[in-house]
């Protein structure tokens, strides 16, 4: 199984102003899962009542991929340099 | 016959591969049912799928994208925050497992907005149905782009890469 991704830095630059930020993701995962736990009983009223409408599932799925999609994040980066601006993300 | 190989041939009379992928994932067929699977790791940060000598077949792990600009073609500084030959460079590196689960995203589309991309897919006379991408066939395709390597060169100098390591 992959490890998840620990820290992001995101840094993005133009002529008026500069802006960066180290994330360290490997502090707000437990977070958000803490929220998660506090908030599971409404979420599962939602999923209850929206499940004979077919959204439930779906609302399910949707969970399902962000998080699949957001674990295989670690190792993306993307660096561009524009004529007046920059722009470097990396999930590491 | 094997049955992938089958199932490689299949694609390709329903259209849904090209030649080139389909001779690509046959060569892969032919790898992977040619040697024996011993699963190992390597120094570049690749795992070793299979040892079997000359065709040892590494995974893919990212997918890069390079734009490296002509560093002839410094701009004159006039307006420019960045003066120097690094303008317009790009350098993306994207994960395969990202690309996976993206893929795999396809099945969250409802039906309505699959029958607008055939619409308009028909409409630019590509008779092909989005429905019929399924996630085992686009893992055959992913394995496939590791022989994918893809350089131009533009009119003004700048390479552009495509490339899987």
């Amino acid at each position: 199984m992959n490890r998840p991704p620990m820290l992001m830095h995101i840094k993005i630059q133009n002529k008026e102003r500069k802006f960066g930020l180290w994330l360290p993701l490997f502090l707000l995962i437990p977070l958000a899962l803490v929220i998660l736990i506090i908030l599971s009983p409404l979420i599962l009223i939602a999923l209850l009542i929206l499940w004979p409408s077919g959204y439930g599932r779906w609302a399910l799925l949707c969970l399902k991929a962000a998080i699949v999609s957001f674990w295989a994040m670690r190792g993306l980066k993307v660096d561009v340099q524009g004529r007046n601006e920059v722009v470097y993300i990396s999930i590491v | 016959m094997s049955e992938n190989k089958k199932k490689i041939l299949e694609m390709l009379a329903k259209n849904k591969i090209s030649a080139d992928e389909a001779y690509r994932l046959l060569s892969a067929v032919d790898g992977d049912e040619g040697g024996n699977s011993t699963a190992g790791h390597d120094n570049t940060g690749h795992e070793n799928t299979g040892s079997r000598g000359p065709q040892v077949k590494t995974k893919s792990k990212y997918l890069r994208v390079t734009v490296t600009p002509n560093p002839e073609g410094v701009p004159d500084g006039k307006g420019n925050l960045f003066q120097d030959g690094n303008v317009g460079r790009v350098n993306v590196r994207v994960p395969m497992s990202l690309i996976r689960a993206g893929l795999k995203l396809t099945s969250l589309i409802p039906p309505e907005a699959l029958d607008k991309a055939n619409n308009a897919l028909r409409e630019k006379g590509i008779n092909f149905d989005v429905r019929n991408i399924k996630p085992e066939d686009l893992e055959e395709l992913i394995e496939a782009l590791g022989d994918m390597e893809i350089d131009v060169e533009g009119g003004r100098g700048e390479k552009v890469k495509v490339f899987v390591e």
